[in-house]
């Protein structure tokens, strides 16, 4: 208990012994029915009602779960009674119970039953706080359900529009106006930019505290702004936003994933008060400006204190000529340096990188150069971390810890 | 010990000369131990709070007969990193790691005594996440319910449930 760094004034026989040798001492079903649903909420729906069978109390008690969570398991076969099940439990829960959250991954949803749900949400929209759906559906009439829900704080929404029979894309609406929002998550959108080519989707969440955004794109626009005050976290993820440029003015942002591709500019004063930081280059990222773009990045952290990347980032930032010699101004808080090694599957880069170890022998001897590619020809792994770059990064803060995870 | 006691004396006469803000408060587990926290942390903890608010700050030592010493080292420190806008999905994993079941459920009495929603909603992920997918059985050794249905009212009410009986496998998916 020491370690816990807690003083203790009157010393006492340990109790841990008499606590191991009850079993089942502490009965939760003695607590009241309000702290019971406050668990139940946290289960998804399926067994939250089927905890009626555990005794006469617990009957109905599933009816007054503030919370819907279901997810769809891609494995099972039982698509209908999945169906079954969500619109039995929406007809027999007590609509008197304020709905708070409601999480939903479901994939295909029929119009009929994608009604009742969004029917359930619009008759709780003013206490629903919490929304995360994930489906391949209409999107439009779950758009607008969602721009009725003004006390949300918390959105996830990942859809897969379908128009006429095809997929057709989500276009992020302009109107969204949820004043309370902290925090929006959104998967597979298209940004639509205004005529002088800027999109700038989020200022109306005035309080949002934490952005994701994964699979989408930008449509009409060559600038995409950020610039929420209060946002802290920022994560983007597998988009298309190639030769898109990110601006970025958000004086509060502590956390931030990179883009996975190096052929976006970000720029703007975001990035001088970021501490935690992602860095996760793709593998094909191997043309000269993508090295630099690294670099840039690195050189634009002045506050970071956790830095995470891959090896193959480290192996494309180790291909910038003469990297050890660089003097970086940034990087002098770090704390924790985090690497996470990754196999290779692009030749390329490691083609590239064996070019690159020969010419860095040749100044040294012939022998140097004739033994390495000896080595090359009998199979010689490249090192997942390449030499020296590790003290690299750490240059401007010696002692700080370094993780290799994997 | 010593240097504990030279510490404790320390922190004894700052809190003589500025008894407003920074005197620390003595919670007194059930088995009558000692615990010196700052008032930060106690800000944390609803019921002690209002309980120091009600008596104007004047009573610093809290008794607290339901949490036991075993027990509250745990509470203090989850407010702790709390406090230090420290609680990350890999702190929630290390420290779910070291509790067995019956230490979830003492944890998740004392989060509900002292009113700590944070740590009340934690827990209660964490105990939805320990019964999902057991068997009934478990489910009510797990809360410790007794039985009460007749087996013809049980089975009645799984046909007249059915539709969340049959067919519908709980989800067994990975949370992310």
């Amino acid at each position: 208990m020491s370690n816990l760094g807690h003083e203790i004034l009157i010393p006492s026989n340990n109790k841990r012994e008499m606590h191991d040798s009850q079993e089942n001492r502490v009965r939760l079903n003695d607590l009241s029915d309000c702290v019971l649903l406050h668990i139940l909420s946290y289960l998804n729906s399926i067994q939250a009602v089927q905890t009626c069978i555990l005794s006469t109390r617990w009957k109905h008690l599933w009816k007054y779960i503030p919370t819907v969570k279901l997810h769809y398991s891609r494995n099972s076969p039982t698509v209908k009674r999945f169906d079954i099940f969500l619109s039995n439990m929406l007809a027999l829960r007590d609509n008197s119970i304020a709905l708070q959250a409601l999480d939903l991954d479901r994939g295909l949803i029929e119009p009929q039953l994608l009604e009742k749900i969004l029917n359930c949400v619009y008759s709780h929209n003013a206490h629903i706080r919490q929304l995360e759906i994930s489906a391949i559906s209409q999107s439009y009439p779950i758009l607008s359900c969602v721009s009725s829900c003004k006390a949300l704080t918390s959105l996830k929404l990942s859809l897969y529009n379908i128009g006429n029979k095809n997929y057709s894309e989500t276009l992020f609406p302009k109107s969204l106006n949820l004043p309370l929002l902290t925090s929006l998550y959104l998967v597979n959108f298209t940004f639509c930019g205004f005529e002088n080519g800027c999109v700038e989707p989020f200022s109306p969440f005035t309080k949002l505290n934490s952005l994701v955004i994964r699979h989408s794109k930008i449509k009409k626009a060559h600038i995409l702004h950020i610039s929420n005050e209060t946002l802290v976290d920022l994560a983007m993820r597998y988009n298309s936003f190639n030769f898109v440029e990110i601006q970025l003015s958000t004086p509060s942002l502590c956390r931030f994933t990179f883009p996975d591709s190096l052929d976006q500019k970000i720029c703007g004063t975001g990035l001088s008060c970021v501490k935690h930081v992602n860095i996760d280059a793709p593998q094909n990222s191997y043309l000269m400006k993508h090295r630099f773009v690294l670099l840039g990045w690195l050189r634009d952290l002045a506050s970071v204190e956790s830095l995470k990347l891959t090896s193959i980032t480290l192996q494309i930032l180790s291909l910038v000529p003469d990297l050890l010699k660089v003097k970086l101004p940034s990087l002098c808080n770090l704390k924790s340096l985090e690497v996470e090694l990754i196999p290779h599957y692009n030749e390329l880069l490691i083609v590239l990188m064996k070019d690159d170890m020969l010419k860095k022998a040749i100044p040294k001897s012939f022998e140097e150069v004739a033994k390495l590619r000896k080595a090359f020809k009998a199979g010689l792994k490249l090192p997942s971390i390449p030499d020296g770059i590790v003290d690299f990064l750490r240059q401007n803060s010696p002692s700080a810890q370094v993780i290799i995870t994997t | 010990m010593a240097e504990e006691v030279s510490s404790q004396m320390n922190s004894l006469s700052i809190s003589e000369t500025n008894p407003s803000s920074s005197a620390t408060i003595s919670l007194v587990s059930g088995d009558d131990i000692v615990f010196k926290v700052e008032p930060t942390i106690a800000k944390e903890m609803e019921t002690v709070q209002s309980f120091i608010d009600e008596t104007d700050g004047k009573i610093t030592t809290i008794p607290l007969p339901n949490i036991s010493s075993h027990d509250l080292p745990y509470v203090i420190e989850y407010c702790e990193k709390s406090i230090a806008g420290k609680i990350t999905k890999e702190f929630e994993a290390e420290f779910v790691k070291k509790l067995n079941n019956e230490e979830v459920k003492e944890l998740f009495l004392a989060a509900n005594y002292l009113n700590i929603k944070k740590l009340l909603d934690f827990l209660s992920q964490v105990i939805a996440d320990r019964i999902a997918n057991k068997s009934v059985e478990y489910v009510r050794r797990y809360f410790g319910i007794e039985n009460d249905f007749t087996p013809e009212e049980e089975a009645k009410l799984r046909e007249e449930l059915a539709w969340t009986f049959t067919g519908v496998d709980p989800d067994d998916e990975d949370e992310n």
